[in-house]
């Protein structure tokens, strides 16, 4: 067998330690050792889209990382979106009817909390362009869409 | 889909790195960004007995300015690239052909080595280092070695790299006046693999005569690789409809055996070079004459 | 006890709806959003172990042996499981049509790659997956059936040697005089299309637990099932259990589209958890294997259709040729795709003949499964190029051509030649609407101008119909029996006022819970928050199907107004005790009992509930002391077809209405959709955000469907698009915006007149996209008949065209 190794890491704002097999994914990690099931799986190869989450503020595949290379990394996760209550993004889209079976949203959440990070008012274009590697195949994306004018225009309020 | 086993160690130096491979000889893999690893991995497509990560090893992130070019670290990820003020100014070229790769989460990963190492036939960056006329500095276990581009890329998925060799960083050479250039590919969807593309930089001088050209297809064969004998028609020659018809043509006549797959076949890729190269003629054509 | 569903929003007992019919916020969102639903691979048992699958690699082949070599001592490796436990443990599984099916596990040979040949479970799925590999089958290769043309072949080899022959179904339907009719013709035309492999690619796969208690010989899974109830009752004829000891229990899943699968897989892990004395056993299928051998393909298709017209456009007859290549077995139900074109078979005209040439083959491919829209899309792309292709010869516009065949609206309920009634429907109005909102007089004008600069843009006109409210009838010639779909609900107020709503689906993603909670707020006069739903699982629940043939907003609408209704008599009758006054003079009205005409005499819902459950010496006797009532709602007036397949089978026939504007580049063969309008009349909208979620996930499928969804195999039979880079789901780059509007022609059938519209635009807009491709290509002089329409493929018939001149 291969030797585990110790992870130290930081999951939103929580600290986290433990001993992992090289390859367990982050995604399998995040979700199997420390039970956070928000962020979920769909395809393994970095496609879809549903395991996206942040490492260090930026959005990334958590299927195409290993666990043991987000040692010493800052992670955010659906979880750690609002306090107990919706965050505004999560808000914009339960009022823009952004989802459906919700599968994908939590991948979509954290790509767009990355967008507003970093572009306070997209055009439709940055829109898309930030969010063409997330797939949802029951919205057809157009409330999607407006889901995230509307939390743009949120969180600049 | 879950990996093989395999042992995993994250030196902290170049030379560490080296040794480690030199080490497990032939039996270990450099894990630089992951995103086109870890699919493999995932389907036990590869498998490595020991994964080399190089994310600790010291200074290989970094872009800075040497002699009017670009020297990019290997690590360097390709959304710093795309970020960077620098490369915008220096290498637009360079800069255009990052907002095309993949999406923003593989970006934010996805390293300049860790694509030039793969050479994927229809990555962007290698079709970018041939038209630039980049150069790779390389460590091995004896020393230090640089390899300009059109000899680093030697076929499908290899490199020059030897087993237990590691690419350190990239120059970009500064660009020349009025130099004009053009990235084009065309995808099935917006950041997928391209179908066929195209890099594509000219330089005029004086009334308007082309001096310099370079035209390198991806996509369409099993590397990235320049078309001579169309720069060779341009080289001279007036810019205009008619000789970018000509240069197109034998561009694309100039593929020995294109790539065929459920995508495109042979023949559709050898027409979308001929069309793009077209097309990126005239627009590196507009971008010279401003 | 009679009870009387309200057939329009106005029948409710109040006097302005504050809930139904508005878009309000979904109840199921704060779940979701929050990451918090519980999805099948959230759910972890104690004990539990992880399945891994060994599949087939080849399409066709004989097990000759299998040698487990190191699998079992593996650390971590619990049981293994082969054909050897299937045949032991086992019996094939229900097929349609029937007999074309295997066992769970391959035994004697396998027939597609990626056919299960033995699993593992272990203490996790990297394990199991390592397991795996130390496993050697021996196989001996036979020839490969790949194409459906050759497997019809005399000397093809067969799939099933039983069988004798690869065909599984072959018969001519004829409906009306469709021999005079083409005999009588001014014009017919004819045409060949090709679709190939689409399917429905949830986000979510397929994923279970099963637990097999080995004292009680009964058998309890979770899992993301569609239809739970369905998928027991499938498991108690695989496995040999007692009806009553199979439970069930879905969680909310990552959508399904009819393609999520699972048989084999609930089998699988059931055998293992048998093998592993019982402890629970999970098996999460990753999208490779989705891909290759899940319910993940439907609809591929080989069509030869021909339309007759009279000079004046009017046409009168249609014949449809299909060879329908479902793949090894009949075990994904697939076929149901291929009957189910019957219930509209003939789309909005009132062609009085048609004709069905229908063969359904086996070939070494996946078998097929159910995908959203269950065969129709296909079927309208054929009718509606047809239409084109008559109006180009014609000279008509396609919007004129199709106004002069339309039903008229004061025909209905209207029943079309191949049996089915269609409730109501003003398909003028819709192609009206459409042909306003495109400002359609000013596209055909830019696209005259762009023809003149050597631009190839076209524009898309199609008209039709999508059947909501299947019932089994529908697929009866393809071997389904019976009649009636039932969908039971629960509901019940407790001491303190609250309502609970308890149905036998999971959450899906269609909103229905959230329909469930409006329509039960406004009845008893309550927030929307006071209303919650819960799923209950195969044994608690009520006879139910769920989702599926977009029948769920009616079913369950109507379960729900039927079992308030029933609730809604208790409570009149102990408030008639409790006002001192009889129960035909109470009523209730605005969440109040109240006495008519009597101002003041009233009691709330809530105090007449409690008093039912705290009171029992006020109750009148004929009244048990439980504010709840179950009612179980199938649609009235299904009857078992005839020889032919006729009957009255979809209760409701939506409308739509499509036009899209695209340019194709002349020098490539890229499509570029640049405007999309749709027209879409599906009677009462319950909730008209959830209404617009369901059409514009029909436009995305569509889109993915017309131009870049294709499953390829090669003529070995080998998967080529085994993963996500290869077989190409849309993006939001990729599927337009849509400009909407809502015609509302009410159903007479349904309660509040509402019309099934889950399925939505997926019915359409392949229609759309394919017929503007050839409105683009026509003055050129070629026809893209091929689907999807590849930048490839139409670079094609670009090149063909240069050369013919």
């Amino acid at each position: 067998m291969t030797t585990a190794r110790q992870v130290r890491l930081t999951v939103n704002g929580v600290a986290y330690e433990a001993q992992v097999e090289p390859r367990t994914t982050l995604v399998d990690f995040l979700r199997g050792d420390l039970g956070l099931t928000g962020t979920h799986v769909g395809c393994e190869h970095g496609v879809c889209g549903a395991c996206t989450i942040l490492v260090n503020g930026r959005s990334v595949r958590s299927c195409l990382m290993l666990a043991v290379q987000a040692d010493g990394d800052s992670l955010t996760t659906v979880e750690g979106l609002g306090d107990g209550k919706l965050h505004p993004i999560q808000e914009a889209f339960r009022e823009e009817h952004g989802l459906q079976c919700g599968f994908c949203t939590p991948g979509f959440l954290m790509a767009t909390y990355e967008l507003l990070q970093l572009n306070r008012s997209p055009s439709d274009e940055e829109i898309k362009d930030a969010l063409g590697g997330q797939i949802c195949r029951c919205t057809g994306y157009q409330a999607i869409l407006s889901s995230v004018r509307l939390a743009a225009a949120k969180l600049r309020e | 889909m879950k990996p093989p086993p395999f042992d995993y160690l994250d030196p902290r130096t170049v030379g560490e790195a080296v040794s480690l491979l030199r080490q497990h000889d032939g039996e270990a893999k450099i894990l630089a960004g992951g995103q086109s690893l870890m699919p493999l991995l995932n389907m036990r497509m590869a498998r490595p007995g020991v994964l080399i990560d190089l994310a600790k090893v010291a200074e290989l992130d970094y872009i800075r300015e040497t002699d009017g070019g670009l020297t990019i670290g290997a690590m360097t990820t390709k959304r710093s690239i795309e970020d960077s003020v620098l490369v915008q100014k220096r290498q637009p070229l360079l800069h255009a052909a990052t907002l095309l790769i993949a999406h923003p989460q593989i970006r934010n990963r996805g390293t300049l080595g860790g694509s030039m190492a793969h050479a994927d036939p229809a990555a962007e960056y290698p079709a970018v280092a041939i038209a630039l006329d980049a150069e790779f500095r390389v460590v091995g276990p004896d020393g230090e070695r640089s390899i300009g581009a059109a000899d680093f890329f030697v076929t499908y998925l290899t490199t020059a790299l030897e087993p237990t060799e590691v690419l350190t960083e990239v120059r970009f050479p500064a660009l020349a006046d009025r130099r004009g250039w053009s990235f084009m590919e065309l995808t099935r969807r917006h950041g997928d693999f391209a179908l066929a593309g195209v890099a594509v930089t000219m330089d005029l001088e004086g009334p308007g005569q082309c001096s310099g050209a370079r035209i390198v297809l991806f996509g369409v064969g099993p590397t990235a690789f320049r078309v001579h004998g169309a720069e060779q028609i341009l080289i001279g020659d007036r810019p205009g409809q008619a000789v970018f018809e000509q240069v197109a043509k034998k561009a694309s006549e100039e593929i020995d055996e294109p790539l065929s797959d459920l995508h495109a076949s042979a023949e559709y890729r050898r027409h979308l070079a001929r069309v793009l190269t077209q097309r990126a003629l005239l627009q590196a054509t507009a971008r010279a004459q401003v | 006890m009679a009870v009387e569903i309200p057939k329009a929003l106005s029948d409710l007992p109040v006097s302005s709806p504050r809930w139904i019919g508005r878009s309000v916020m979904r109840v199921e969102d704060p779940l979701l959003l929050s990451g918090r639903a519980e999805f099948i691979d959230n759910v972890v048992l104690p004990r539990m172990l992880h399945c891994a699958i060994l599949r087939s690699p080849y399409a066709h082949a004989r097990i000759r042996g299998i040698d487990l070599g190191e699998a079992e001592s593996l650390q971590g490796v619990v049981a293994i499981v082969t054909g050897e436990d299937a045949q032991r443990w086992t019996q094939p599984g229900p097929t349609l049509p029937e007999n074309w099916g295997t066992l769970c596990l391959a035994t004697d040979k396998v027939r597609f790659v990626g056919e299960p040949v033995a699993a593992v479970a272990a203490t996790s799925r990297y394990v199991a997956e390592d397991a795996l590999e130390h496993i050697q089958v021996e196989y001996e290769s036979l020839p490969p059936v790949a194409d459906p043309v050759k497997a019809l072949e005399p000397e093809s080899p067969l799939i099933f040697e039983e069988h004798g022959s690869n065909v599984m179904l072959q018969r001519v339907f004829k409906y009306g005089e469709i021999d005079a009719a083409f005999r009588d013709a001014d014009h017919v035309y004819t045409e060949k299309f090709r679709w190939h492999r689409v399917g429905a690619n949830p986000l979510e796969t397929f994923g279970v637990i099963s637990q097999w208690d080995p004292i009680e010989e009964s058998l309890t899974c979770h899992g993301s099932f569609q239809s739970a109830s369905h998928m027991a009752l499938g498991r108690t004829l695989t496995l040999g259990l007692p009806s009553n000891k199979v439970r069930l229990i879905s969680q909310p899943h990552g959508g399904s589209f009819g393609g999520k699968g699972g048989a084999r897989g609930t089998d699988i892990s059931a055998l293992l958890s048998r093998k592993a004395g019982g402890r629970p056993v999970k098996w999460i299928e990753d999208r490779m294997e989705y891909l290759m051998a899940g319910g993940s393909q439907a609809w591929d298709r080989h069509y030869e259709a021909s339309l007759a017209l009279k000079r004046d456009g009017t046409a009168i007859g249609l014949k449809v040729k299909l060879l329908d290549d479902l793949g090894a077995t009949a075990e994904g139900y697939g076929a149901m795709s291929a009957a189910k074109p019957l219930a509209s078979f003939t789309g909005c005209y009132a062609i009085p003949a048609a004709e069905y040439d229908l063969t359904i083959v086996a070939t070494n491919k996946l078998p097929a499964s159910p995908y959203r829209g269950m065969g129709p899309p296909p079927h309208n792309y054929v009718l509606e190029h047809l239409m084109d292709i008559a109006a180009r010869d014609l000279g008509l516009d396609p919007a004129e051509i199709r106004r002069r065949n339309y039903i008229p609206p004061d025909r209905f309920p209207y029943t079309i030649p191949t049996g089915n009634e269609y409730d109501s429907g003003n398909y003028e109005a819709a192609l009206n609407k459409a042909l306003e909102m495109s400002e359609y007089k000013e596209l055909r004008e830019e696209q005259a101008q762009a023809r003149k600069q050597g631009r190839l843009l076209g524009i898309g006109l199609v008209s039709t119909i999508e059947p909501g409210v299947f019932d089994w009838n529908a697929y009866a010639i393809v071997g389904m029996p019976g009649t009636g779909v039932p969908e039971g609900v629960r509901v019940g107020i407790d001491v303190l006022g609250k309502i609970t709503l308890r149905v036998g689906f999971a959450l899906e993603g269609q909103g229905q819970y959230t329909v469930g909670a409006q329509l039960l707020a406004d009845y008893f006069g309550v927030e929307l928050d006071d209303v919650r739903v819960v799923a209950q699982d195969t044994q608690s629940a009520p006879p139910h199907f769920g989702p599926g043939g977009s029948r769920l907003g009616v079913a369950m609408s109507a379960a729900v107004l039927g079992a308030a209704g029933r609730l809604k008599d208790k409570l009149v009758k102990v408030a008639a005790g409790l006002l001192q006054s009889k129960p035909e003079d109470v009523e209730l009205m605005d969440g109040m009992l109240r006495v008519k005409g009597v101002p003041g005499a009233e009691m709330p819902v809530a105090q007449v509930a409690a008093t039912m459950l705290t009171r029992s010496d006020l109750l009148p006797p004929d009244v048990d002391p439980s504010p709840e009532a179950t009612y179980v709602w199938t649609a009235p007036g299904r009857t078992p077809a005839d020889e032919q397949g006729r009957a009255k089978t979809y209760l409701t026939a939506a409308n739509a209405c499509h036009v899209v504007l695209l340019e194709i580049d002349p020098e490539t063969g890229f499509v570029k959709i640049l405007k999309y309008f749709i027209a879409d009349d599906c009677g009462t909208r319950l909730n008209p955000s959830n209404v617009e979620g369901m059409i514009q996930g029909g436009v995305a499928q569509g889109v993915g469907a017309a131009l870049l969804e294709e499953y390829v195999y090669d003529e070995e039979a080998q998967l080529l698009t085994s993963t996500f880079m290869d077989y190409l789901l849309p993006t939001i780059n990729e599927v337009p915006m849509t400009e909407k509007a809502a015609l509302v022609t009410p159903s007479p059938f349904t309660p509040l007149g509402a019309k099934g519209v889950g399925e939505g635009a997926i019915h359409t807009t392949p229609a759309a996209i394919m017929c503007a491709i050839n409105d683009a290509l026509a003055p050129l002089g070629v026809r893209a008949t091929e689907v999807p329409a590849s930048p490839n493929r139409i670079w094609s018939l670009l090149r063909e065209a240069k050369r013919t001149p």
